[in-house]
């Protein structure tokens, strides 16, 4: 009776193997994992290693003539700039956006550019809905009590960058980022937004704690 | 008639003699034999040069020849010659005679005669002989031509020294022991003590690139092998994904 009921068992176990639902397209999984490991180079760091990695997404996406996702890798790859506080260049996206407009990856573009009056906020991911509010109307205070709220580690990070690019920071601001960078072993914004405290420090002529800053960056930088 | 066989052989014989007399006689006749030879006398201070049976010669043939050879009192070398009568209308008295010694060939007597048309020369008068020695005038031309070689080879001598002097130094500069061609040499082995080496290094370098480019087959070997290890283990995981069904399809989009 026992090798009966195990017989049965495998039998089901088989066919419910069997009936999988579809499998994942070969280039996607590709295009997916080959993102997610530039975003982990980039952000730790490594810079050397991070490219390979974006190329072999776009090659991937490349593979299946779709400009909507070419355009969300390169404003990926933008956003992880915004984040670490650096400029990006965005003649790609341009390009992409002439040929084939998709209203929420301009919507996120201009986003990231700083133009928050033409963005329309429902087009944007859930995550900024408050913030580009905030922003529009400059509110520092309320948009401090907003960014920590964001669940999304990357999505905070990338909030605090836009706001220290475009709009007034205060220490609060910068502190968050740093700390997000910390928990999640961003060196690169780490470093971007340590640099940014010290200078904001400097210019408030608080030169203790900017003279700490820098220490720790030259111990960090070792 | 008939003549008996004694008669015919002295008859013979006589016939024969007589022939053979009369040609005799006639190459006697032809050889001057029966002219008259005029003796004339000639001087010189010296006989060198004279013999006897020397010819005399007019005009490039031969006319007479020396008889004798004496020397008077005087110390003075008198020359007999004697002419056949033939050839003595050559020999005038204002002839000149001459004792021809060229530097290739016999001593001869040369009468040079101006005047064919003057006097017969007298058998008494004694005429001087000059004398022209091809042998000496060449040796006196010659001469100031040996003491000019004479002095150039004095001179290729001093230069001869002067070169093995130089000779001796250059063998020293460029021969001896802190000369150029040991240091030539010197250099020569270290370039190629260097060459050597450089050939090892040279050696080593196409061994590398050798061992590289068997060593990059290597690597493309094992790079298509990774592929393959990769791509089965993404297969895989995929299979594995999609039997668990716990995997969601990704989706990109920005963060």
């Amino acid at each position: 009776m026992r090798k009966i009921l195990t017989i049965v068992a495998m039998v089901i176990f088989i066919c419910a193997c069997g009936s999988n639902s579809k499998q994942v397209p070969n280039w996607k999984d590709t295009a997916f994992r080959q993102l997610e490991n530039y975003k982990v180079n980039f952000l730790t760091g490594k810079e050397d290693a991070s490219e390979p990695h974006f190329d072999k997404a776009k090659k991937a996406i490349a593979g299946s003539n779709d400009l909507n996702l070419l355009a969300r890798i390169y404003l990926n790859k933008y956003a992880l700039h915004t984040a670490a506080l650096e400029d990006f260049e965005d003649s790609e996206f341009v390009r992409i956006n002439k040929i084939q407009p998709v209203a929420s990856n301009f919507a996120y573009y201009n986003f990231l550019k700083g133009n928050f009056t033409i963005v329309e906020d429902d087009l944007l991911p859930s995550n900024y809905n408050g913030i580009i509010k905030n922003a529009r109307n400059k509110d520092l205070a309320k948009a401090s009590q907003e960014i920590p709220s964001i669940t999304d580690p990357l999505s905070r990070l990338i909030a605090c960058g836009i706001w220290a690019k475009y709009l007034p920071y205060d220490e609060n601001i910068l502190q968050l980022a740093i700390n997000t960078s910390a928990e999640n072993g961003w060196k690169r914004p780490l470093w971007a937004y340590l640099t940014k405290l010290q200078k904001y420090y400097l210019d408030r002529q608080e030169t203790t704690k900017a003279e700490n800053i820098k220490e720790r960056l030259e111990l960090l930088k070792k | 008639m008939s003549m008996s066989r004694e008669y015919k052989v002295g008859l013979f014989i006589v016939c024969t003699t007589a022939v053979i007399f009369i040609a005799l006689l006639y190459l006697a006749y032809e050889k001057g034999f029966f002219s008259t030879v005029h003796t004339f006398t000639l001087s010189s201070k010296t006989g060198e040069g004279f013999a006897e049976g020397m010819p005399v010669v007019f005009s490039g043939f031969n006319i007479g020849k020396v008889h004798e050879l004496e020397l008077n009192d005087k110390g003075i070398v008198l020359i007999k010659i004697k002419i056949p009568e033939r050839h003595v209308k050559w020999v005038k008295a204002d002839s000149s005679f001459v004792l021809y010694r060229p530097l290739i060939g016999a001593a001869r007597i040369l009468v040079t005669t101006d005047n064919l048309n003057s006097s017969p020369m007298p058998e008494n008068k004694v005429s001087e002989v000059e004398t022209i020695n091809d042998i000496n005038d060449a040796i006196q031309k010659v001469k100031p031509l040996l003491e000019k070689i004479t002095q150039i080879a004095e001179n290729l001598e001093r230069l001869s020294r002067k070169v093995d002097a130089m000779a001796a130094k250059t063998d020293e500069q460029v021969f001896g022991k802190e000369g150029t061609l040991p240091q030539i040499n010197k250099i020569l082995k270290d370039v190629a003590g260097k060459l050597e080496k450089l050939n090892a290094t040279v050696d080593n370098i196409n061994k590398i690139s050798k061992e590289a480019s068997e060593g990059m087959k290597d690597f493309r070997s094992l790079r298509s092998d990774i592929d393959d290890t990769v791509k089965t283990l993404n297969d895989v995981a995929r299979e594995i994904d999609a039997i668990l069904s716990k995997k969601k399809e990704p989706e990109i989009k920005v963060p």
